[in-house]
């Protein structure tokens, strides 16, 4: 036993090329896939806060049929914990300075927000700073351009209704200021305690309750179970991700990381399994050795058993020595981006994937081959025995498959991103496998010559199973580099492509159809010429096949636009960014039908000829579902449920136009001359839903950029496994080419030209299989669509065949700087 | 190319020859002098063994000669060229067409059958139909039957005929032999030594042999002692002459 011990030791080990590749892979694999794993909890965190602030709560209830909600359950609520705060808003016309407007009034209790903070200035000139409640009773926050269009000035007073309040700040931002389509008149902000002076509400008017909630995520579950039997038609639960806009962003951003970290959990894996079947071949002739010096099959077992253990926890505390620092850096570069301090914390929860990723690396890559060390026979002492035919490997690899994809889908709890990077695993080893039978059949043909290009084929022919292995692992390396890489690209571009520069960041709303073509004309005036303009016209969706809509829907289907009113409209052209996934498009002339948006149709279980009944006012509208269509709904314009025919269902009733459209912050004015000249025309300004999105998008490309290249550093040490691996045979070769009389120069470019035929072949497979995970990743994860990269396609194999050339030159070193002679000996 | 054409001894200068061969290897802080002012001249044809104990210095001689490595000081010429003048690729050029070598390791690659081990140098040479010349030399040194295997499949003394076989392929006008049946058994090693010989005389090849066998020596036309770097050449009654 004491013998043993004395044969293990991590200084010694650490001598080893081999045990030095399969730790540094394990300190990598645990060091990414803990640094994403914290860092993806504390991101969605982050971003759950961010996005709750759009609700300046977790969740919002909102009553709009004008009447409160009962107190019994806000008392509920209480009880179980969770925290409450209520807002009230109407549109009321205001007076003050030299004139009047209407405004959109929200009056908030003194716990709003409950999420996120209000920004304000207290004049025009001063600075902008971040508050965490409203305006006092007695107080008014207006917006600037209020503020403007009245010549007011701070300290004035502003009368609403009967009650006559100060101007005390200028509300820049406030938390929740989302699509609300109560909220279209420049915004004045008050207290809820001095509603009832105003007497503007009163039973019958026009006004929105909405209670804001906040607390565990558990308590808020229990509370939503406790109200939903309880809610009315006119009332509306919405929590952070049924909002259309940002849970889409945020969903990626999660999905995307866990991509990463399954990927780096991977290349990891590979290392290991690569290096450590090194190892023990390297390893044959010392347990003979030490067998025949009487130590026994189970004490070989024990003996590299608990070196690997050893390896295991220097792995594991490596990794987590580089990660825990990462993680701090990344997350400040978080709170940076944010401009706000992030509360960063260590979820101890988000280190278990760590450790369960050293261990199954370990066990299920790393132990089979050492396992089999203790199978040596003692004989090699004497006498060299031939090794190992790779074949009795085929179950080992087997079960580590299986173990690292079992790990992938526990780690990213997505069964389409296991069976997308599997199924292009699958491609690559039935393309590997013709590339074999090609090469073996192909270049069997070509003979030998003083020629580079002769020997390089011929030497590919002759180590065609390292060849072939070789290729393997650059490809699945390149693979899954180019993968994420496509993924980060495209997730990139489509956000990009979403929110341009010039993404339209006003909404007109209300416009009379009688004012449709002047509207239009003054912004054309203005050189800011609208996006195409939709009527809308606002009805609930009652009916589906003649039956009540609620019970033809399974109850468990929370489904907000069924709660609420729906925008309506009609169209005769399908919107650019939309797109037909069944049925047909209306044809010209058409007026019966209904367009209906795949995802709602898809909740409702909506198919093609089912019949719908909305109620808009007084009216009942039964039409039949033609076509269903996916929409972008982050795409800043705007964007319908259901859309009729022109001259359809919808005819005759009355409608207001929409559109939405892009005005530069200096033009800024213009909307007070614009709101002059129609003022019922009402103005939704959105920028700051467009600037909120982009941080969103920011920090998730910082986050994706930091990914990319701990992936990169994975794919590094794949590289020098599999290097390493034949390094010892490759330089005897080299040696032995030059003794007979190759010349150097010969030598260095058949070798090149060798390793670049490798790595074109590793790379052009690498990148098909990439394309095809991509094509499947695209289309289940990332509701993207695809379309081949040829910008990657052709210089990922090129650059791949220059790397590995250089590569194959810089193993070379020692064989070209050495006399053949001192060579020979060394490696005898 | 393929026929090297041998002119009559007399009109030639010897197919080697060293002048006061020096070499020394530096250590951390010391200098170990291998090779001591050796001098030496083998004519063509001729087959020549160098013997010495473990440590004397005949490897590193052998490597000198064959342009494997460059003396610290003095010169070595080989057929008329002198090698320290050389380029590596130029030595390489040389060792290519006219040296063939034996080792004792075998120095056989592992990846490759017994066909292609033999062709290599043939490849390198760019020699015409490398694989028929192969096949016809693994036939003369009897394994015509194992052309397929790798050496793992191959024992000891078969390696070692792969080795020879690939040796004399280039049809090289001399042949290092660093010692040869060093790795074999008595049996075997005479068989395989048996084969060396016959296929030098066959050839008209000049032999340098290293070994520390007396035996094997003993079949060599002359012998030279090597001890702690200093080479002598007994005479005829086996006294040594410097």
């Amino acid at each position: 036993m004491a013998a043993e011990q004395k044969l293990m030791s991590v200084r010694r080990d650490w001598r080893e090329r081999d045990v030095r590749v399969v730790l540094a892979a394990l300190v990598i694999a645990v060091a990414t896939v803990a640094t994403i794993a914290l860092f993806a909890s504390q991101l969605q965190r982050t971003l759950v806060t961010s996005a709750s602030s759009f609700l300046a709560a977790d969740r919002q209830l909102e009553a709009e049929n004008g009447r409160p909600i009962p107190d019994s359950w806000l008392q509920e609520a209480d009880a179980r914990g969770l925290e409450t705060g209520q807002m009230v808003e109407f549109s009321t016309m205001v007076f003050g300075g030299e004139g009047f407007q209407l405004v959109s009034v929200k009056a908030v209790s003194n716990e709003y927000p409950l999420r996120g903070e209000i920004e304000v200035q207290e004049g025009p000139d001063s600075p902008r700073q971040l508050v965490s409640s409203g305006p006092g009773p007695g107080e008014v926050w207006i917006n600037p351009r209020l503020l403007r269009l009245l010549e007011l000035e701070i300290g004035d007073s502003l009368e609403v209704g009967n009650l006559e309040l100060t101007v005390s700040g200028l509300l820049i931002r406030e938390p929740d200021g989302g699509f609300r389509l109560s909220a279209l008149a420049p915004r004045v902000m008050m207290h809820k305690d001095d509603v009832p002076s105003t007497g503007v509400v009163q039973e019958g008017s026009r006004v929105e309750f909405v209670y804001l909630f906040a607390g565990e995520e558990a308590a808020l579950e229990g509370y939503y179970e406790w109200l939903q039997p309880q809610l009315e038609p006119s009332h509306e639960w919405e929590g952070v991700r049924d909002g259309e806009t940002f849970s889409r962003s945020l969903q990626r951003a999660e999905r995307f990381l866990l991509l990463g970290g399954s990927l780096a959990v991977l290349l990891a894996a590979v290392a290991v399994a690569v290096a450590s079947r090194q190892y023990a071949l390297s390893q044959r002739d010392t347990v003979a050795l030490l067998k025949t010096l009487g130590l026994n099959g189970a004490g070989i077992g024990r003996l590299y058993l608990r070196r690997l253990l050893l390896w295991g926890v220097t792995g594991i505390v490596g990794g987590l020595l580089v990660a825990l620092p990462l993680f701090w850096l990344l997350a400040s570069m978080l709170s940076d981006v944010l401009e706000r301090p992030v509360d960063i914390s260590l979820d101890p929860a988000a280190l278990a994937p760590a450790l369960l990723t050293a261990l199954v690396s370990l066990f299920a890559f790393a132990y089979p081959p050492i396992r089999r060390l203790r199978n040596v026979p003692a004989m090699r002492v004497l006498r060299s025995q031939p090794g190992e035919s790779g074949r009795e490997a085929w179950p080992d690899m087997l079960v580590a498959i299986v173990a690292i994809f079992g790990l992938v889908w526990l780690y990213a709890g997505e069964l389409a991103l296991v069976v997308s990077l599997l199924g292009g695993l699958v491609l690559l080893l039935a393309a590997l496998g013709l590339l074999g039978w090609g090469m073996v059949t192909v270049l069997r043909r070509v003979r030998g010559g003083g020629n580079a290009w002769r020997l390089a084929l011929v030497g590919l022919y002759r180590h065609r199973n390292a060849s072939l292995s070789q290729i393997a692992v650059f490809a699945m390396t390149l693979m899954l580099a180019a993968t994420l890489v496509l993924v980060r690209t495209s997730l990139l571009d489509d956000w990009q492509a979403q929110l341009p520069d010039d993404a339209p960041n006003h909404f007109l709303i209300n416009i009379a159809p009688d004012t449709v073509d002047e509207v239009a004309g003054f912004w054309e005036g203005q050189g800011q010429p609208l996006e195409e303009l939709y009527p809308m016209v606002r009805g609930r969706l009652t009916e589906l096949n003649g039956q009540p809509v609620k019970e033809a829907v399974s109850k468990d289907e929370r489904i907000g636009a069924l709660n609420r009113e729906l925008n309506l409209t009609w169209m005769d052209s399908l919107p650019e960014d939309n797109e037909i996934v069944e049925g047909q498009w209306f044809a010209d002339g058409d007026q019966d039908g209904v367009s209906v948006e795949a995802e709602l149709a898809g909740r409702l279980g909506l198919q093609l000829g089912d019949e719908l009944t909305f109620t808009i006012g007084s009216e009942k509208v039964t039409e039949t579902v033609t076509s269903i269509r996916t929409v972008q709904w982050d795409s800043m314009k705007p964007n319908f449920y259901m859309a009729f025919p022109p001259g359809g269902g919808l005819e005759g009733l009355p409608a207001t136009w929409i559109t939405s459209f892009y005005l530069p912050p200096e033009k800024n004015t213009a909307l007070n001359d614009f709101s002059r000249q129609f003022p019922t025309v009402s103005v939704l300004e959105i920028d700051h839903i467009i600037s909120r999105i982009q941080e969103i998008v920011q920090q998730v490309t910082r986050a994706i950029e930091a990914i990319l290249a701990l992936i990169l550093a994975a794919a590094l040490v794949v590289m020098a496994a599999v290097v390493s691996a034949t390094l010892r045979d490759r330089q005897r070769e080299g040696a032995l080419l030059r003794t007979l009389g190759g010349r150097q120069s010969l030598l260095v470019r058949s070798t090149m030209l060798e390793f670049a035929v490798l790595g074109g072949f590793a790379g052009l497979l690498g990148v098909v299989a990439a394309e095809a995970a991509v094509y499947a990743l695209q289309f289940r994860m990332f509701e993207g669509s695809f379309s081949w990269h040829w910008q990657v396609i052709i210089p990922i194999p090129l650059i791949s065949a220059i790397v590995l050339s250089l590569f194959g030159r810089w193993q070379l070193r020692p064989v070209l700087s050495v006399s053949p002679m001192l060579l020979l000996r060394r490696l005898e | 190319m393929n026929q090297m054409t041998k002119p009559t001894p007399e009109s030639q200068p010897p197919m080697l020859r060293a002048k006061d061969l020096t070499h020394r290897v530096r250590l951390e802080n010391d200098t170990l002098t291998i090779l001591q002012g050796v001098n030496l001249e083998i004519n063509r044809g001729e087959s020549v063994a160098i013997v010495g104990r473990s440590g004397s210095g005949k490897t590193t001689l052998l490597g000198l000669l064959a342009g494997l490595d460059t003396p610290t000081e003095g010169s070595v010429e080989l057929d008329g060229a002198t090698i320290s003048q050389l380029s590596e690729d130029e030595r390489a050029q040389l060792r290519a067409s006219r040296v063939g070598f034996v080792f004792q390791s075998f120095q056989l690659l592992p990846a490759l059958t017994a066909l292609e081990n033999v062709m290599l140098p043939l490849e390198l040479a760019g020699i015409g139909d490398p694989e028929k010349r192969a096949r016809e030399l693994l036939e003369r040194v009897g394994l015509g039957e194992r052309l397929t295997h790798t050496p793992r499949q191959l024992s000891g003394g078969e390696q070692q005929r792969v080795a020879i076989a690939r040796a004399f392929a280039s049809e090289p006008v001399v042949l290092f032999a660093d010692e040869p049946t060093g790795n074999l058994d008595n049996r075997t090693g005479q068989a395989v030594s048996d084969l060396l010989m016959a296929l030098n005389r066959e050839q008209g090849t000049t032999l340098v042999m290293v070994t520390h066998d007396e035996h094997l020596a003993a079949r060599c036309a002359r012998q030279f002692h090597i001890e702690a770097g200093q080479l002598t050449e007994p005479n005829e009654l086996g006294e040594p002459v410097s």
